[in-house]
């Protein structure tokens, strides 16, 4: 419920009040979708504390550049898998965690 | 129609052309998420029921409103005309400055018609109350003129089983103390008053506050009363709309303040006394000055809704700009340019990086040719390009955000500060606190909004979302109208100072771009 609200929140901000400030994120992907990332795939407690301190990374102090959610929790039961019904590509990093990234082939 | 509801009508035309808009022409991606979502979450109001039942004081107050007075004491000074009635009560007060004018322009009158008047004074014997009603004050003065001096009137009410006397002394500054003496102890209450209803505009506040010893400030707003609230340890009482307030203070140590609503739920302020009592009381403009010359605590009368917090340190900086520049416009200009350098103290690593930029524009010129039809993936080689060489040419968005609540206590202080009334700035602009009624300064906030927008570089994905960009100026022109001119003021400033800050970064850019083709062609001659 609270999930979906916050992301409702999120596409309108993308959609409308991102525009007041257009194109001023230092990061990929930009800090509103990173905040996407971490609410459709972790939980609220964690996704609300990765996007605030992204958010505060945002400024000038910082290098900004590309920058992935990363996944808490892996737990994949997909019931298909090609590559236009995959959403997200989980890449393992170097500690084994995920990164989790856009598949731009996604067709809903 | 009033401005308010221009104004209304304006934000739910483009709310319901963007909604309309996004179901006609639907972008591809986001229908499948829509469906997804498409059941609504209704929240439901889970409000309490007010108690429809009025307590017997209100209902007796309003009979009292109801019943006839006439004047016996009339207070004048260059500044105002006060009245007192046959209730005892301050039954009018009228202010002459001609910058204060109600919404029919004529003198602003501070006390409404209806409802409580300040100094109503109701017993708890409901026979004694009633008595009260009929017998008529006595004055021993029927007009006092107050010049530099404070002058005292006393009122008496003589009844069956006992005397009130009301000691009333008036300022020229418009506070006045009260005495109040009782010939036996009786429980009485005495009334606040109801608030001043001059001026409202949209996102102002208005109803009764109550601020403690313990320098909380309690406000119930209009609409919103519940119950009875009972405070101790009150340090100040103000009933008050945007600009005007009517505030008593300095109650002895023990008095308990109560607060409880009318039938429109709007809140009702009186307290409580047994024997005599003496306390302050002011009716007036909420004027920074005045109140603080007044007394310091009445300062707290002036609010600015829950953002007081950052509202309060930008009022006291924009009144020390107001020091220097001696004009509320010019003070607001310095304002802007004050909070964009705060606001921007990162301006030097910012151009460090820009430099960086310009050496390795090349390659991304290079990244943009290659994912020409791909603008995400172009978005991401980029970013991946300024990483590597440790330059970003954005903001970022923290200082986007920081900016949102600064605007928003900024809206609250040009929206709440009397002082603005009346204020001239420059050419046409002759009073900040109100719309510009020739539309120039709206209209300049659109157009200055406008060329910022064609001076930004933007690379949107989504069509729809260019098409509203692209109406942004309008829509917020419209937004603009019925704002005060101050607040446009503030606004239009700000754009320029954007405007400014982009162009010299796309000079920088340009001036780097002519450079590398100066020297590429200087490499292609040496080659020859």
């Amino acid at each position: 419920m609270i999930r979906r609200l916050l992301l409702k929140l999120l596409w309108l901000y993308q959609k409308f009040f991102t525009l007041i400030g257009f194109g001023s994120c230092r990061y990929y992907p930009s800090c509103s979708e990173y905040a996407r990332l971490h609410f459709e795939n972790n939980s609220i407690s964690s996704a609300f504390y990765h996007s605030l301190t992204r958010i505060l990374r945002c400024n000038q102090l910082f290098d900004g550049g590309i920058e992935y959610p990363l996944l808490d929790k892996l737990t994949p039961k997909p019931k298909k898998l090609d590559v236009d019904s995959i959403k997200y590509w989980l890449v393992p990093n170097k500690t084994g965690r995920f990164y989790i990234i856009k598949n731009f082939s996604y067709k809903g | 129609m009033t401005p308010n509801q221009r104004l209304i009508v304006a934000v739910l035309l483009s709310v319901i052309f963007f909604v309309a808009y996004t179901a006609i022409f639907p972008p591809k991606q986001e229908e499948t998420i829509d469906a997804n979502k498409s059941k609504n979450v209704v929240i439901k109001d889970v409000a309490e029921i007010a108690q429809a039942q009025a307590g017997h004081e209100i209902s007796a107050q309003e009979k009292i409103a109801q019943s006839a007075s006439s004047d016996i004491v009339t207070v004048t000074n260059d500044k105002f005309v006060l009245k007192i009635d046959t209730l005892g009560r301050i039954s009018s007060k009228e202010l002459l400055q001609e910058k204060f004018r109600d919404q029919n322009n004529k003198h602003a009158q501070l006390i409404p018609t209806l409802g409580a008047k300040p100094l109503y004074v109701r017993f708890l014997d409901e026979a004694l109350n009633k008595e009260a009603a009929t017998v008529a004050y006595t004055a021993d003065v029927r007009e006092i003129n107050l010049q530099t001096q404070a002058q005292k009137i006393i009122l008496t009410q003589t009844l069956s089983s006992l005397s009130v006397t009301k000691e009333l002394t008036f300022y020229p500054d418009g506070h006045y103390d009260v005495a109040i003496k009782l010939s036996k102890d009786t429980r009485y209450f005495i009334y606040l008053g109801q608030r001043p209803e001059i001026t409202e505009q949209m996102m102002t506040v208005s109803g009764a506050m109550v601020y403690t010893n313990d320098d909380l400030v309690t406000i119930i707003e209009d609409g919103d009363a519940q119950g009875r609230k009972t405070f101790s340890g009150v340090e100040l009482i103000s009933a008050f709309d945007q600009y005007f307030a009517s505030i008593m203070y300095g109650f002895s140590a023990d008095t308990n303040i109560m607060v409880e609503k009318d039938k429109n739920d709007n809140p009702v302020v009186y307290f409580e006394a047994l024997a005599s009592t003496s306390f302050h009381g002011y009716v007036g403009d909420k004027d920074f000055e005045t109140l603080k010359n007044i007394n310091p605590v009445l300062t707290n009368a002036i609010e600015y809704g829950w953002f007081t917090f950052a509202a309060k340190p930008l009022f006291a900086l924009l009144l020390w700009l107001y020091g220097i520049f001696g004009n509320w416009g010019w003070a607001i200009v310095a304002l802007t340019l004050i909070i964009r350098m705060i606001l921007y103290p990162l301006t030097y690593k910012g151009m460090v990086s820009m430099q960086k930029i310009k050496e390795i524009a090349p390659k991304i010129k290079e990244l943009q040719a290659k994912y020409k039809g791909d603008p995400q993936r172009m978005n991401a080689a980029v970013m991946d390009m300024y990483k590597k060489h440790g330059a970003n040419p954005l903001g970022g968005c923290l200082p986007m955000l920081l900016q949102i609540p600064v605007f928003f206590a900024i809206y609250r202080v040009l929206l709440n500060a009397v002082e603005l009334q009346g204020a001239e700035w420059a050419l046409w602009i002759t009073d900040l606190s109100r719309m510009d009624t020739y539309y120039i300064l709206p209209i300049l906030m659109g157009a200055s909004m406008y060329y910022q927008q064609k001076l930004t570089p933007n690379n949107f994905t989504d069509p729809l979302q260019e098409k509203v960009f692209k109406f942004l100026p309008i829509i917020f022109t419209f937004f603009f109208i019925t704002f005060p001119s101050g607040l446009v003021l503030y606004w239009i400033v700000n754009n320029i100072f954007s405007i400014t800050q982009q162009f010299i970064v796309n000079q920088q850019f340009k001036n780097a771009k002519d450079a590398r083709d100066a020297i590429a062609k200087g490499a292609e001659k040496h080659n020859d």
